[in-house]
């Protein structure tokens, strides 16, 4: 079976095929350019698209060094990467003098085309020698010359498909080869074998390396895939060579309770990698807490856990952990993520003081909590307006004024879409909300079309273009048809309307708290107006006015690989948009969202990176991301669904301890990866161990000062994160949501991090926090006769006050001792003593900026009984033999237990196993 | 975090992307033909490097390699400037740097063939073309690995961050970023350098020995996870890091004396410049420093003419300065964009775009023969004029004057055998 590659455009073509299959018979292939151009006496006229331009790129002609430079080459230009046809066919066939560019064909004399002269190197060309005199591309060129030099034109046929075969190689040793067969399928039914006018790739040519004429080679062991190009067509074939001498039929037998395990297992199988067992409880409860909720288990928890005897415990807890808060905010914060909300970007002028990214995280924590489906929390962002329907300007002010003022009548979540998605400031061009469109919702990166055919994917500009013309209607602002309504509402508040923006937005706040009807900026989409015949034509064709519709076509958009959307026919252009996302024949919209949960389970997504879902950049498991797809799909984009079936699958529950099969394999899901805690979850866990056991369960019962609901993007002064929890979140990489990237977000180490860990003022004031575990293993302490100041700078000052007094005093016992006053030296030499002892004092509480707990005894707990407390609260599982000897050690010969039991707890939030969830 | 985006406004790896360039395998007569080339006499002086990464990608033609004489549509605004080096000139917009020739080399008709920012960045960071099966670790992470630590200063420090991966070297490789950049006469620290909670060295010894004691979970895997690796690798650097005063000292620029602090200029720029020296001196043995801005497709020379003076000062301090320190001879400058621009001007905007084919770059220090130009771009600067420098033949060289033979085999963690720069060669006009 072959792979087809543009589902979209095949269906469309169905129609077309079944006009065209008179002339064509299915299964008759024509035979390969490289055979039917052997000879120089070949007289069949190539086609532009079909033969020419995919040669120019086999060729490298039209490589970004070359002529696919946009500045040309020796005065020469071809489109990068091809299929701008017109642009290709303008710089072969026309000229400009002006431009001291030549044409480069000779219709007259073919042979004496300075194309062919300059490729043969008959003349001089920088490019080097691209082939052979009378070879059969020379062949192809020359009868392309011979007969005109023809273009596409609107009756060429349309590109369908490209099969190519094998559909999967696997290799067995060294030596091993296989021929790759490529059919390139037209609109008019045709079908060529189209192998010799390819580009092949390798994803990876130490395992599969293949050649220009598609013979691809076994190497080391592994899986990987090779790319085949031609026209729009990008088809990525899987290389398998096994791992091991476990594949196949000497396949052990593994356990696949779940069809996600069935998928799973069916790969590993071929590759020849037994995946590891399945994990202990403990393991199983720290990874999916944090992995599902963002938070780590408590210790009662842990225990709880560990004594179920239900066999459906882990299902169970599963279906907790998606019902705690800590799931939807730490989804939500996910979700924010991926839709760019960025306070940088939300900074609307002439706008209310409103923290927009609070009502953006709200907005989606509001949806996430009630679950409501995907596709449906989607919608409310792509096709978001602010007004509803029916309502004037003036009443979608009141409305929305009520929100914010003395009454606070309702939340924005409530009140419609997520407008604000639309109106960051870098999502306002269309080319721009194009790309961030793509990015968010399908998970692919179309920016490459933009300027030029995607190298490695289908997209030409062309659909880029086209794709443009569904963002155009819609801005956030005021609609100028409602500039009077404004007005008036300015003029009724007595604001003048020449304020200068900072000042207006004051005033504006003003109002609005006292509760006021203020002006408020709305997202409105304008329809799209069919063209109307200019009055010149209509005097001239006024019996006709049909040509002239004709010739202003309507307003058209096309959706990515599939239909035209004539736009006038619609009010909201993004209405068929979301439509067609949200179809469930839509190859992208329900994938991106399944490959981004995945990923979140198993470090790296079926397709990695996770936002780019390119053809040439294939799933390491397509039955896996089609069966998890269709599944979400069908279960009407039930979030919780797709959780469900990944968390309960043995795939997911596996071990991170590797076997000889597994201990390299990092994306075929044969073992849980070690990977470090995101940026908001590893300092959430670093409160959480460090909380007394009172504050854990009010800690886990709502997101109050979790890091995961900062709803903003942050900056390293701690600007949006309101805890000055900036730094931290900064060094371990929460997204900086700038751009269209997955990337924005950093899952890397750092010795930033370990530093910040280790040794950093806040870490320390957690382990030392009045409502930290530490002081709760201590009675309160007792109120001392003089408090130390309170931080530094504040003992600097007394300091430097006394040290002011003590010079004033020495001064005066000078002057005492020289007038000889007996009892003035007395009590100023008393004063000066002091003085220099409340210097010291002082010194000495500038010097320990965060105070150390007082040395105290634990009271009521014995050394065992705080040691594993400090397991279960860091490393949410007992000690081991070993590791309570070490502790106890440690514990007995520390000067006293309690300054013992906060470096033990030190020491387990630097290991490795706290901060790397396993 | 660097604070400039390019024109695709996205900063991403795109690691599959690069699928269409492919690379040639090295065969065995390939290495054969290496190992018996000699290449050029070790005379390899420096241990320790400072990378200036010009991001953006900045114009030949209008800082380091003008044309005069070039027809009007290439040529540009700015003039060219007589240095201390005669018969050498460079852009009227970098005077400082002008009366410092004698203080560096540059290198003309650099030339590759990656006209996109994020696949130029790799090439020109790493040595190597990028390829979509793996990535290559930058110079800083090679030039840790290769020359080790220096006592308890971060041996590879990055101000305020970088772009170079630590590819298949695992991420124990990666620099400090010290996330910000330092101010003129301020003191200057990394957070968390500082002992906190007013401990003793002796309390955080005890309880580093008990951290060691009790982190074994992941014993044994070492090998295999480049993660628990390079964890254990930043747990000793950060708990050296920490006890030593020494580490935290190298950071502050208000240490340095008045006179060596006035080489440099107030920009960030400059004083990163100054940090790198200082980090040198400490014993730092890579030091990136990032000025980006470079992607001028507008407004080419109203935009050079707020770009140039940083660099101007910044690098001019830093030349002067570490050969006051007399740490010239011991530290390579290697200074690059990831791309040259446009020859022929692109008047709708009145810009360049980007243009891998024809390129500069700047190297100082490190036994290299300062006060020369290397190479030769053609008359209107669109290719080198002979055959030219590859990146792998600048990285090469830089591997070169610290001594690192940039044919040594590795071994990544899939067991794949790669040299540390493939295709490259030493260019012996720099040691001329």
């Amino acid at each position: 079976m072959s792979r087809s590659i543009r589902p979209w455009l095949l269906t469309a073509a169905a129609a077309t095929l079944s006009f065209g299959s008179a002339t064509f018979a299915a299964d008759e292939i024509i035979a390969p350019a490289n055979l039917r151009f052997a000879s120089k006496d070949a007289s069949e006229t190539p086609n532009f698209q079909q033969h020419v331009v995919p040669l120019l790129s086999r060729l490298g002609c039209n490589g970004r060094a070359c002529h696919g430079s946009f500045q040309g080459q020796g005065g020469f230009r071809l489109s990068l990467f091809g299929y701008d046809f017109k642009l290709d066919h303008e710089g072969l066939a026309k000229g400009d003098k002006d431009k001291n560019k030549e044409p480069r064909v000779l219709i007259e004399e073919p042979e004496e085309s300075l194309a062919l002269l300059k490729a043969t190197l008959e003349t001089p060309h920088r490019g080097g020698k691209r082939m052979d005199a009378d070879s059969w591309q020379y062949n192809i060129f020359r009868n392309w010359i011979k007969a005109g030099a023809k273009s596409v034109d609107e009756d060429s046929p349309k590109f369908v498909k490209l099969e190519v075969t094998p559909s999967e190689i696997q290799f067995g040793k060294d030596g091993q080869e296989t021929q790759i067969k490529a059919v390139a399928v037209w609109s008019d039914g045709s079908r060529e074998d189209v192998t010799p006018l390819c580009r092949f790739n390798s994803n990876d040519d130490l395992i599969a390396a293949i050649d220009a004429n598609g013979l691809v080679k076994s190497g080391t062991s592994g899986d990987t895939h090779i790319v085949v190009n031609y026209d729009a067509g990008v088809v990525p074939i899987p290389v398998i060579r096994p791992v091991s001498d476990k594949s196949g039929k000497k396949y052990p037998k593994v356990a696949t309770p779940t069809k996600v395990d069935e998928l799973v297992v069916q790969k590993l199988s071929k590759l020849g990698i037994v995946p590891s067992d399945v994990c202990d409880d403990h393991e199983f409860l720290r990874r999916a807490s944090l992995d599902i909720a963002g938070t780590l288990p408590s210790p009662q928890e842990i225990i709880a856990f560990q004594s179920d005897t239900d066999p459906n415990k882990r299902a169970k807890k599963v279906d907790e952990l998606l019902e705690r808060p800590g799931y939807v905010a730490w989804w939500t914060t996910k979700l924010c993520d991926f839709t760019g909300n960025n306070a940088n970007n939300l900074n609307i002028n002439n706008g209310y003081k409103v923290d927009r990214t609070q009502e953006w995280y709200d907005w989606i924590y509001h949806r996430v909590a009630k679950n409501e489906p995907y596709d449906k929390l989607i919608e409310g962002i792509v096709t978001a307006v602010s007004r509803k329907p029916g309502e004037s300007y003036t009443e979608y002010c009141e409305r929305m004024t009520a929100l914010y003022g003395p009454k606070k009548e309702g939340t924005f979540a409530e009140s419609g879409g997520l407008t604000y998605f639309w109106a960051r400031r870098n999502f306002l061009k269309p080319e721009e909300r194009a790309i961030g469109f793509a990015y968010t919702f399908m998970g692919i990166r179309i920016q490459c079309a933009q300027c030029h055919k995607h190298p490695f994917d289908q997209w030409t500009q062309d659909d880029f273009n086209q794709f443009t013309g569904f963002f155009k209607g819609t801005a956030y602002g005021t609609n100028p048809r409602d500039r009077k309504e404004e007005l008036a509402l300015k003029e009724k508040l007595g604001i003048s309307a020449k304020l200068p923006n900072g000042e207006l937005q004051k005033e504006l706040s003003k109002k609005v708290t006292a509760g006021e009807v203020i002006p408020i900026p709305e997202l409105y989409t304008t329809r799209p107006e069919a063209p109307k015949a200019n009055a010149r034509d209509k005097n001239k064709d006024k019996d006709n006015g049909k040509k002239s519709a004709r010739e202003a076509p309507p307003p058209s958009a096309k959706l990515l690989g599939a239909e035209t959307v004539v736009l006038s026919e619609h009010d909201d252009v993004r209405v068929p948009l979301m439509n067609w996302l949200r179809d469930s024949k839509n190859p992208y919209f329900a994938k991106a969202f399944v490959n981004r949960v995945w990923s979140n389970y198993f470090n790296v997504g079926i397709v990695q990176p996770v936002d780019d879902m390119s053809l040439a950049n294939a799933p390491s498991n397509a039955a896996l991301l089609n069966y998890l797809a269709e599944g979400f799909i069908a279960s009407n984009f039930d979030m919780k669904w797709l959780h469900r079936e990944i968390c309960n699958s043995a795939a997911y529950q596996r071990s991170w301890k590797p076997n000889e099969t597994n201990k390299l394999d990092q994306k075929n899901f044969s073992h849980a990866i070690p990977r470090r805690l995101p940026a908001e979850v590893a300092l959430d866990a670093l409160k959480q161990a460090t909380l007394s056991d009172a504050e854990i369960s009010g800690w886990l019962a709502d997101n109050k000062n979790h890091m995961t609901a900062i709803p903003g993007s942050v900056n390293t002064r701690g600007g949006g994160a309101g805890n000055g929890a900036g730094f931290a979140l900064t060094v371990f990489g929460r997204s900086t949501r700038e751009s269209n990237c997955d990337c924005d977000r950093s899952m890397e180490a750092s010795l930033l991090q370990t530093v910040y860990m280790q040794n950093d003022d806040q870490v320390f004031g957690m382990l030392n926090d009045n409502k930290g575990w530490i002081r709760s293993l201590s009675p309160p302490p007792a109120k001392r006769a003089a408090p130390p100041a309170r931080n530094g700078g504040e003992a600097t000052k007394a300091r430097r006050n006394f040290e002011t007094l003590l010079t004033n005093a020495e001064r005066d016992l000078k002057k005492a001792r020289k007038a000889d006053k007996e009892s003035e030296i007395k009590e100023i030499e008393q004063r000066i003593v002091e003085l220099k002892d409340k210097i010291k004092q002082t010194k000495e509480a500038a010097e320990s900026k965060t105070e150390e707990p007082a040395p105290r005894e634990v009271v009521g707990l014995s050394p065992e009984e705080i040691i594993k407390a400090a397991y279960l609260r860091s490393l949410s599982r007992l000690p081991t033999d070993a590791e309570m000897e070490t502790s106890k050690k440690f514990l007995t010969q520390s000067e006293d237990r309690l300054s013992g039991a906060r470096d033990l707890l030190w020491a387990l939030i630097n290991t490795k196993e706290f901060i790397v969830n396993h | 975090m660097p604070t400039t985006t390019t024109c695709n406004g996205v900063r991403r790896r795109d690691f599959l992307k690069a699928g269409v360039i492919g690379g040639t395998g090295l065969t065995l007569a390939n290495y054969l033909k290496f190992a018996s080339a000699g290449e050029v006499a070790s005379k390899a002086t420096a241990n320790a490097a400072i990378f200036i990464n010009l991001t953006g990608g900045p114009t030949h033609m209008d800082t380091f390699d003008l044309k005069p004489e070039a027809k009007a549509e290439f040529r540009g605004e700015f003039n060219p400037i007589d240095t201390a080096v005669p018969g050498i000139q460079i852009s009227e917009h970098l005077p400082k740097l002008a009366q410092n020739m004698h203080l560096f080399t540059i290198l003309r008709g650099v030339t590759h063939t990656l006209g996109a920012h994020e696949l130029g960045t790799e090439y020109v960071n790493a040595g190597n073309r990028p390829l979509p099966s793996l990535e290559y670790p930058g110079y800083g992470a090679i030039v840790t690995k290769e020359l080790g630590g220096n006592g308890n200063i971060p041996p590879n420090v990055a101000i305020p961050a970088s772009r170079q991966k630590t590819g298949y070297l695992g991420v124990q490789y990666a620099p400090l970023n010290t996330g910000a950049t330092p101010k003129p006469g301020e003191m200057f620290s990394v957070r968390g350098l500082k002992l906190a909670g007013g401990l003793t060295i002796d309390a955080v010894e005890k309880r580093q020995a008990l951290l060691s004691d009790l982190d074994k979970t992941f014993r044994g895997v070492e090998e295999t996870n480049q993660l628990v690796k390079g964890l254990d690798k930043f747990g000793q650097q950060a708990h050296a890091m920490i006890t030593s005063p020494k580490s935290r000292e190298a950071f502050d620029v208000s240490k340095e004396s008045p006179n060596f602090q006035k080489l440099f200029g107030e920009t960030s720029f400059d004083q990163s410049c100054l940090l790198a020296a200082r980090l040198v001196e400490a014993g730092t043995r890579f030091v990136t420093i990032e000025l980006g801005g470079w992607d001028t497709h507008n407004d080419n020379w109203t935009q050079l003419k707020k770009k140039s003076p940083p660099l101007d000062s910044g690098l001019s301090g830093l030349l002067q300065g570490l050969q006051l320190k007399g740490l010239l001879e011991t530290t390579t400058v290697f200074v690059t964009g990831e791309f040259g621009r446009t020859p022929k001007i692109n008047t709708t905007r009145n810009g360049r775009d980007h243009y891998p084919r024809c390129m500069f770059m700047l190297m100082a220090g490190g036994g290299i023969t300062n006060g020369q130009v290397v190479g030769k771009s053609n008359a209107d600067a669109t290719l080198p004029d002979s055959k030219g420098f590859s990146p792998d033949d600048v990285a090469a060289s830089l591997f070169h004057t610290l001594g690192i033979n940039h044919q040594k085999e590795y071994h990544t963690d899939t067991g794949r055998p790669i040299m540390i720069v493939r295709d490259g060669h030493v260019i012996p006009e720099l040691f001329a």
